[in-house]
């Protein structure tokens, strides 16, 4: 049989998904048994071959990345978007909240560690991007993958569809279905909230390791994220954090948990303890309805 | 932009006709109804006539929709309320479902009470207006799916809420047509005396009948539909009954204890009320239920319980009676069972499947207010009659108008409250600008936080909710749902650039045309004053 060429690509982000793909272990000996993976950073190939699949990973952030993308899109039968950042943007999207002058200001000028900072400004450093964006928002892209990583599991079954010929299914219910933590509240229909206060995490002295966070007053972006992460945050006694972004029935993940919690969590305390948008958006900012901050 | 909005689902091959009323010169006085029709004449079959609730408009109607083989229509006049109190105002959509058209399939333009009466002094704009809610409807034509019916039998027993003069004389109407009736008043320190001298002889009657049952309990549960109504009371008691007749007087304490469970209207002074008009005294807008006002005068109070004795003998007689299943629906696919539509629902009408694991709808119980849709947080429920996805078509729809004044307002309206007030305001006379672009939603607990974002991306100055005051909502807690939603929401805005004052929310009750209509030329003086930002 003939191998898939691949090739692969990091945009912006913390490379931490082509480490995941290191964590298939021994599953990437025999995956190698079935594509050729002939270009990607590791391997430090510059230019970008003509291959079946162009799996990128990371989100679009500066005009380097667009070019990368775009290459990708050329030289690639089909694009895989790989991971949460090439997906909806990722974390590099909480930026689009502020204007990239202020951005590139406390980066390079306001930290508390910079002394005598200076924004650098070279015609060799690409030019940032006013917007963070996902890799869909500037080429076509035939699969995503999301994930922060993604998981050895899923990164096998959807590479493996993917060889096979089959457009990969990804899990599509929210996190709550394959998380296994006890409801009690949650099913209880009433006026009241299911607890009194909202608390961080660490102003708990204990954590239930058994219960919904909901129920123990804690925000968990579980009900508005979508499953298939094996929900190991959860398992780490973690609230989720949203990571595989919105289901496919919701437009963006942050105004649908805030239309949810308003009935669980006494909405007046979030309103003043939580950061209500970097909890809702902490991921899918860039491809949320208004995807950054409207400049006046 | 919306890359991750859903495709379109539409209907394949299906035929949507556009009926525009000229509601006898109410409408046609004003605006331009034969370029209306040519602008859409080139994509639907369009028809105009002097209204659409004569005989001779309801039979051409009925052979268009024949000749076209119409499988969904619009109506574009009167407002929806019209076919809903007016007496047999609702004739023109029986005839089009005895055609075989589905009743989710029959979208209502308003464009009488929201745009040709408030913009008369602009025709043209208003127009131009009419245009744009006319592509509304045929999109909610186009994307609703056919709602479901069951066939319920009706129980020949009624429950007699109060022992009030006006329950009694209706009790003893409906023994003597031979159904039974159940008796239900609320325990009371006081001695229990609220029938009038006159009735004493007719209670006699009554109580001697081997039909009638006098339960005293407060009510715990009631759920269900005209035909069958499912009542639970306090200590054991179940009753099943065809119908209910409201009697409890001016009681304004058994008023607020019964308002979870009946669902009607109050008025400001927060009695229960009828539905707004003077030709159904005694229906409320609750199905198989019948009020006997609190002020109706004694002289008209047998009156009133013969209205509603008669009205039930004539539902519960039928052998069967057709019920709307306009519920929320759940998309097993995408639901992982998280619970929050069963913390949500007070109708306990979210319920866990204990097979799957994944949530479902009690159709008994559904009221399809919609707050669970809201609530949902991974999309997989969805209200049959008015889709998320409809209402998102629908915001960008509003959006392509383009006011004088340049500043467009969205105003969510909840069809309890903020719609009749609107509808009210437009019959009284009072007149706005056309800036006003109204979106009905069964319940305010229905408005998605998406939908406020979504209408400031496509371009909207402001966003108004009108939803009913405190205690007012007709589904116990879409109101306050609402509120905390989109409260929580403002700061959303603000990080997006967009000032939180670009969103009112007006508490309103059903015939506050005023606060609606000032409300609106305010926050445009507002808006101008803000600027962009």
């Amino acid at each position: 049989m003939k191998k898939l060429r691949v090739a692969t690509g990091h945009l912006q982000g913390c490379f931490g998904c082509h480490m995941a793909i290191l964590d298939l272990d021994e599953d990437l000996l025999s995956l190698l048994d079935s594509i050729d993976i002939v270009r990607s950073p590791i391997n430090d190939v510059k230019s970008v071959p003509k291959v079946d699949l162009g799996i990128l990973d990371g989100a679009l952030c500066n005009t380097s990345n667009v070019a990368v993308a775009r290459e990708f899109r050329k030289k690639a039968g089909k694009i895989l978007a790989f991971g949460t950042c090439a997906a909806f943007g990722g974390i590099n999207g909480l930026r689009n909240l502020f204007s990239l002058d202020d951005v590139l200001q406390r980066a390079y000028v306001e930290t508390e560690s910079t002394v005598r900072g200076k924004v650098p400004s070279s015609p060799d450093i690409p030019a940032m991007l006013p917007h963070v964006r996902a890799v869909h928002q500037e080429i076509a892209v035939d699969y995503e993958l999301p994930g922060c990583p993604p998981t050895p599991k899923m990164i096998r079954s959807v590479l493996k569809d993917i060889i096979g010929g089959k457009k990969p299914v990804i899990p599509q219910k929210n996190l709550c279905h394959e998380c296994n933590r006890k409801h009690q509240e949650m099913y209880v229909p009433k006026r009241e909230f299911v607890t009194n206060a909202v608390h961080a995490i660490m102003e708990l002295d204990v954590i239930d390791p058994d219960r919904c966070f909901l129920e123990q007053g804690l925000i968990c972006m579980g009900p508005a994220t979508r499953e298939g992460c094996e929900a190991r945050c959860v398992k780490g006694n973690v609230p989720c954090r949203g990571c595989m972004g919105p289901t496919t029935g919701a437009l963006e993940q942050g105004a649908k948990m805030i239309n949810a919690l308003a009935s669980i969590l006494p909405a007046g305390a979030m309103m003043f303890m939580e950061d209500v948008v970097g909890v809702g958006y902490r991921y899918s900012l860039p491809v949320s309805i208004y995807p950054y901050r409207e400049e006046k | 932009m919306s890359d991750r909005a859903k495709k379109a689902r539409g209907h394949a091959g299906a035929t949507t006709g556009l009926f525009l009323s000229g509601a006898d010169g109410a409408i046609s006085s004003v605006l331009d109804l034969k370029s209306l029709s040519a602008r859409f004449r080139k994509s639907l079959p369009v028809r105009i006539y002097d209204n659409l609730h004569s005989s001779e408009s309801i039979n051409a109607v009925r052979s268009v929709v024949r000749e076209e083989r119409l499988d969904s229509v619009v109506l574009a006049g009167e407002s929806p309320l019209f076919y809903r109190s007016a007496r047999n105002g609702d004739l023109l959509l029986r005839v089009l479902q005895e055609e075989g058209m589905n009743a989710n399939r029959i979208a209502i333009v308003n464009l009488k009470e929201q745009t040709a009466l408030p913009h008369r002094a602009t025709p043209l704009e208003a127009t131009r207006k009419a245009s744009v809610l006319i592509a509304v409807g045929i999109e909610k034509a186009r994307l609703s799916h056919d709602v479901g019916m069951i066939e319920v039998a009706p129980k020949k027993t009624v429950a007699v809420i109060g022992t009030t003069s006006g329950g009694i004389y209706a009790a003893q109407r409906l023994l003597e047509r031979g159904f039974h009736v159940a008796f239900v008043d609320r325990p009371r320190q006081e001695k229990a005396t609220p029938a009038s001298a006159d009735a004493m002889p007719t209670l006699a009657y009554v109580k001697n009948h081997p039909h009638a049952v006098f339960h005293v309990a407060p009510l715990e549960e009631l759920y269900g539909y005209a035909g069958n109504f499912r009542i639970h009371l306090k200590g054991g008691v179940r009753l099943r009954a065809g119908g209910i007749i409201v009697a409890i007087g001016d009681d304004l304490a058994y008023t607020g204890e019964l308002y979870p469970f009946l669902r009607l209207e109050r008025s400001n002074e927060g009695h229960f009320r009828t539905i707004f008009s003077d030709t159904a005294v005694t229906e409320t807008v609750n199905p198989g239920i019948f009020l006997i006002p609190h002020d109706t005068p004694p002289a008209s109070v047998i009156a009133c319980a013969d209205s509603a004795a008669l009205s039930l003998d004539t539902l519960l007689k039928r052998h069967s009676i057709t019920h709307e299943l306009f519920v929320s629906e759940v998309n097993q696919e995408i639901c992982g069972g998280c619970g929050t539509c069963i913390k949500t629902c007070l109708f306990h009408a979210a319920e866990l499947d204990p097979s799957s694991k994944l949530s479902t709808t009690n159709i008994k119980r559904c009221v399809g207010c919609g707050n669970c849709v809201s609530a949902c947080p991974t999309g997989a429920r969805d209200q049959v009659s008015a889709s998320t996805e409809y209402l998102l078509s629908a915001i960008r729809i509003l959006a392509s108008y383009n006011p004088p004044n340049g500043i467009r307002l969205l105003y969510l309206l909840c069809e309890g409250c903020g719609y009749q007030s609107l509808d009210f305001a437009g019959r009284e006379g009072m007149e706005y600008p056309t800036s006003v672009m109204p979106l009905s939603v069964r319940c305010a607990g229905r408005i998605d936080t998406q939908f406020i974002i979504e209408a400031f991306r496509e371009g909207f100055s402001g966003v108004v909710i009108c939803k009913c005051g405190d205690d007012r909502c007709l589904n116990i807690v879409g109101n306050t749902d609402l509120d905390r939603r989109a409260n929580l929401f403002r700061a959303v805005l603000d990080s997006r650039g967009i000032s939180p004052e670009r969103l009112r929310i007006f508490g309103v009750s059903n015939c506050d045309g005023n606060s609606c209509v000032r409300g609106a030329v305010d926050f445009i003086e507002h808006l101008r004053k803000m600027g962009r930002g």
